[in-house]
């Protein structure tokens, strides 16, 4: 980068000025750090590379270093004194490269920071002052555009879409050997409306059968949108804000328009934290129908007896890789080992695992961003030796973007190991009714049965 | 000719679509693992190349399957990668856009 102009500046500068007056969680996490350097050896990036700029309070630094140059009077007078710097094409360029091509915003340093500071919030602001600046990764907002122009990541035409889920459809009559098993396109007033990531119907269509699979086992009213079924939300990593607001307003919007009860997130981490935790934010409004995750949704049906799974299904030794974003920033931990550890007979946990797991190497955008790939497979390195200490020979994990990040890593590293969405690993275990008698009286068989208000409904519009 | 005799993404993508052939396959292949392009290989780096040079774009797994007359576990077992980073990029098409 040779230079940046003074509009480039002005629209940053004017941005940070906005976030400073309108959130004090910003003003207070850049004043915080001590420097104690605590968070270094907790980032992947720092670990692979041992280069001291991806020490995650140095990409602190770089934003809070602007803030004191241009909102302190005693950054704006003595800046080498107090380690203020302008935001000029250097300081763009380190930023570029550091919070965009160096980070997964998995949030792992900020549990490890002694006083926690939300490194990856600072890194998100600091993103989004180069949005404004049109210096997101062009792959990256390729990938905005094509959902926001489209309805979905990938741009498929809707026609091509409604071909798979057919497929899909008669693939899953033939398996359960009933003709009426199916795949519910834009169908109004059923329980649930389901989402997908995009790279489910174009290259991976098995775990939408999982999942249809799942839902005929448990009797499900249930249905998928032909136009908005996109779960992701890459605005949340360009620092977009209103495109991630729009992307979560076509959700927001298609389960009004087929008045669904539900919203129920399909297996993707980031677009369950953007939908769930940040839409309501982005959108500026509460989200008035129900919302889950597909995880925690196939929790309740086992939980309620309501699907059954056996375990002994699943022989083969599986390990789970937990996603930041369901995990560590989504409170997921038990949930996901609860459903995982019903459909497996043998597992191993990974060492670390849960809250203080590593990222696969894939998120923050990373899998989006061919310019950064050379560092997400080496970062990819850690996961790889973590995979390989287990033993397992199936790795088990509920995001298709970890998916992805992972049989990429599963490659490169030679593990020899299958991946799979949790999804799929369910529908294996299941234990199908009788076609004779299809949902009778499921509750009796639950071990621990709970109220479930679902239940009623289970055979209504099948 | 090495695959360092052509410009590629990041990703190892071809950057200029249109100066692949079938030698570029068999190397891109080659550095994936794929020791030798079978029929099969050929069947859907083809139909993947067919539908960029008319649509523009990777085509879906459905139509892949449909015109190879392959099982989709057959094309994961052909392209370890996958379609998106193994087959599309074999068949010489630019990375396609999201979490592939």
């Amino acid at each position: 980068m040779d230079t940046i102009t003074k509009e480039q500046r002005k629209a940053a500068l004017d941005l940070m000025k906005a976030n400073l007056a309108s959130d004090s969680k910003f003003q207070t996490h850049l004043n915080a750090c001590v420097r104690c350097g605590l968070c270094a050896t907790s980032c992947m990036y720092y670990i692979a590379f041992k280069d001291p700029k991806y020490i995650p309070g140095r990409k602190v630094n770089l934003v809070s270093s602007i803030y004191r140059r241009y909102f302190t009077p005693e950054g704006k007078y003595f800046p080498s004194l107090f380690n203020a710097r302008n935001l000029d094409a250097e300081m763009a360029e380190e930023m570029v490269d550091c919070l965009f091509g160096g980070c997964t915003m998995c949030g792992r340093c900020v549990k490890h920071c002694s006083i926690g500071v939300d490194v990856s919030y600072i890194v998100k602001k600091g993103r989004e002052m180069l949005a404004v600046m049109g210096l997101v990764p062009k792959t990256l907002q390729a990938t905005v555009d094509a959902a926001i122009n489209t309805g979905n990541n990938m741009a498929i035409p809707t026609e091509e879409f409604v071909d798979t889920i057919k497929w899909m459809e008669e693939e899953l009559q033939d398996e359960m050997g009933d003709p009426k098993a199916n795949i519910p396109l834009d169908e109004t007033n059923r329980h649930i409306i389901y989402t997908l990531n995009p790279r489910e119907p174009k290259f991976f269509p098995l775990s939408i059968s999982a999942m249809a699979k799942v839902f005929y086992a448990a009797g499900e009213s249930w249905t998928l949108s032909s136009k908005y079924y996109d779960v992701t939300n890459y605005g949340f990593f360009n620092g977009n804000n209103e495109e991630a607001a729009k992307i979560a307003g076509y959700l927001y919007d298609e389960t009004h328009r087929l008045k669904a009860d539900k919203l129920v997130l399909g297996e993707c981490g980031h677009g369950s934290r953007a939908s769930r935790w940040e839409g309501p934010n982005l959108l500026k409004k509460a989200y008035d129908f129900e919302m889950t995750t597909a995880l925690e949704l196939m929790a309740e049906y086992i939980r309620t007896g309501r699907i059954k799974v056996d375990k002994t299904k699943n022989q083969t030794l599986c390990t789970l890789h937990d996603p930041c974003n369901l995990v560590r920033n989504g409170g997921l931990l038990e949930e996901m080992r609860f459903v995982v550890k019903s459909c497996v007979a043998n597992f191993v946990e990974m060492t670390p695992h849960g809250n203080d797991n590593f990222c696969c190497g894939g998120g923050g955008g990373q899998l989006a961003m061919s310019e950064y790939n050379e560092r997400r497979l080496k970062i990819g390195g850690i996961k790889a030796d973590q995979i390989k200490a287990t033993g397992a020979k199936i790795v088990i994990t509920p995001c298709h973007n970890c998916v992805d990040q992972l049989m990429q890593i599963n490659h490169t590293y030679k593990l020899g190991v299958t991946i799979k969405t949790v999804a799929e690993i369910v529908a294996d275990a299941l234990v199908l009714p009788d076609p004779a008698s299809p949902h009778d009286n499921p509750a009796d068989t639950a071990a621990e049965t709970v109220a479930d208000p679902l239940h009623t409904d289970s055979n209504s519009s099948k | 000719m090495d695959i360092k005799d052509f410009e590629v993404d990041g990703d190892g993508f071809l950057t200029k679509p249109e100066l692949w052939n079938e030698e570029v396959a068999k190397m891109f292949a080659k550095s994936d693992g794929i020791e030798e392009m079978t029929p099969k290989h050929w069947a859907v780096v083809n139909i993947i190349r067919k539908n960029f040079e008319e649509k523009g774009n990777a085509p879906m797994v459905r139509t892949i399957c449909q015109e190879t007359g392959l099982k989709l576990r057959e094309i994961y077992e052909l392209f370890p990668l996958g379609p998106a980073r193994g087959a599309c990029r074999v068949a010489g098409l630019p990375k396609p856009d999201g979490c592939v």
